[in-house]
């Protein structure tokens, strides 16, 4: 009789005390003649030792430049609801009109950033398939599979908007970049449409096919992630940040 | 003319030790530094705590959440947190073990949340965890691709593996902290090293 899996991962886990020296050389024994426990066994090493090997990962470049972002606009609104606050007082004079300067688009885009960001924990595909998942296989009806459908639809709108709102920003303040780095942002912008135009097609075929709807919203968010790149690197063009900048080129490699 | 006072004789510490304590030494005054800075609204003096932090914190969160995206948002919702915290910093402790507290809290609230609503997914998924003769693997495990793998384990085995074998916390503290019993941490990283043992072949 083989031993249970409590037994073998306790003996697996050298620290794990709750297995004693008796039951140790009983698994030993068990394994000297067992080829299946032997595999297990090593496999189950091995998987310890490749763990213990994992190495930190680097977040990607433009992760910063969000959380900058975040903070100045955490800051800009704390001003705001202050000087709001001043400026409804019967003392004083009404708001004087401010021009629209290139400042507010990217702060704009700051706010749209975030907003995404908070609609994508709603949207995003493991949110459909907490839906999806909260009922049993044998439930899951055509009403669901129409929910599932109306929140596709709803994300796709969402991106979109979002995407337009940074394309706009990108377009119009893009005279800020070398035209390489241009041309490279261009490059990578025309692969990943493309994959999102692939995907529409194939949503079209399969409106349910689960594979292509994944792809369609990982399209989005690559997408989202190389215009906020392109905005954020305009930004530190602008605030002649040249360290800032280069990082955020260095994660612009070519796509396709 | 006094003479000159007796030191007291101490050992004299090795070169490297001295080093080593001198190079630890600015870097604690270093952070205290940016920490103060920081808490005055000096965002440089953040980002320099971030750049410092940031990759113990992501990897921590893409392995909890199980995706790079998900990571990445919830390490912009965590230094955001930090920052908006950081006064709140009295230097009690070690500020990355108070980084990693604050973000290991928000992990946690964020796989709470989401494992309310994918137990039923979970239940249906260990079906599939039982223990298969698999073939025996030839080559070691490359580390992408455990750490794709990992990606694919499902929700709840995924975050107790990561708790008690790659965070090396026990498994009363893996229960405590997912609020499970101590044997369903114990069972929940058996499935995870099953599952990934499939993925792995």
């Amino acid at each position: 009789m083989h031993p249970t899996d409590a037994a073998i991962h306790a003996y697996v886990d050298e620290t794990d005390e709750t297995i004693g020296a008796l039951d140790r050389a009983e698994v030993d024994r068990h394994l000297a003649g067992c080829a299946e426990c032997r595999a297990l066994v090593d496999d189950l090493r091995e998987i310890r030792r490749a763990t213990k090997s994992l190495e930190l990962r680097e977040p990607p470049v433009r992760a910063w430049t969000r959380i900058e972002r975040a903070i100045q606009l955490d800051a800009q609104h704390s001003t705001e609801r202050a000087q709001s606050a001043r400026e409804e007082s019967p003392l004083r004079l009404p708001r004087v009109l401010r021009s629209t300067s290139r400042w507010t688009w990217l702060a704009a885009a700051a706010v749209l950033v975030l907003a995404t960001a908070v609609g994508l924990r709603f949207l995003s595909p493991a949110s459909q398939s907490e839906s999806t998942t909260s009922q049993t296989a044998a439930a899951v009806s055509a009403a669901n599979a129409q929910s599932i459908a109306a929140e596709l639809r709803q994300a796709e709108v969402h991106y979109e908007n979002a995407i337009k709102g940074l394309e706009q920003i990108a377009n119009a303040e893009q005279g800020a970049l070398d035209p390489q780095t241009a041309a490279t942002l261009r490059k990578n912008l025309s692969v990943v449409d493309q994959a999102i135009g692939e995907s529409r097609a194939a949503l079209r075929v399969e409106p349910a096919s689960e594979p292509a709807q994944q792809s369609l919203i990982d399209g989005f968010k690559t997408k989202m992630g190389l215009l906020q790149d392109t905005v954020a690197l305009i930004n530190e063009m602008r605030k002649g940040n040249e360290a800032g900048a280069a990082r955020i080129v260095s994660g612009l490699k070519p796509k396709g | 003319m006094t003479a000159p006072k007796q030191r007291p004789v101490v050992p004299f510490p090795s070169k490297d030790a001295t080093v080593r304590a001198a190079t630890e030494g600015a870097a604690e005054s270093m952070e205290a530094l940016n920490v103060a800075r920081s808490q005055a609204g000096d965002v440089q003096a953040f980002e320099s705590i971030y750049r410092q932090h940031a990759a113990r914190i992501y990897t921590l969160a893409c392995r909890m959440a199980g995706s790079p995206e998900d990571g990445e948002d919830l390490l912009q919702e965590i230094f955001l947190q930090a920052y908006r915290k950081l006064g709140s910093f009295k230097g009690d402790a070690a500020l990355g073990t108070w980084l990693y507290r604050l973000a290991l809290n928000h992990c946690l609230d964020y796989v709470r949340s989401r494992q309310a609503k994918m137990s039923k997914l979970t239940e249906t998924l260990d079906a599939e965890t039982s223990y298969q003769p698999v073939a025996r693997r030839e080559t070691p495990i490359a580390r992408l691709d455990l750490e794709r793998a990992l990606e694919r384990l499902p929700d709840g085995c995924r975050e107790a593996f990561v708790l008690h074998d790659i965070e090396g916390f026990g498994h009363k503290e893996v229960g405590d902290l997912l609020g499970i019993a101590e044997g369903t941490s114990k069972s929940q990283v058996f499935k995870a090293r099953a599952k990934l043992r499939a993925l792995l072949r």
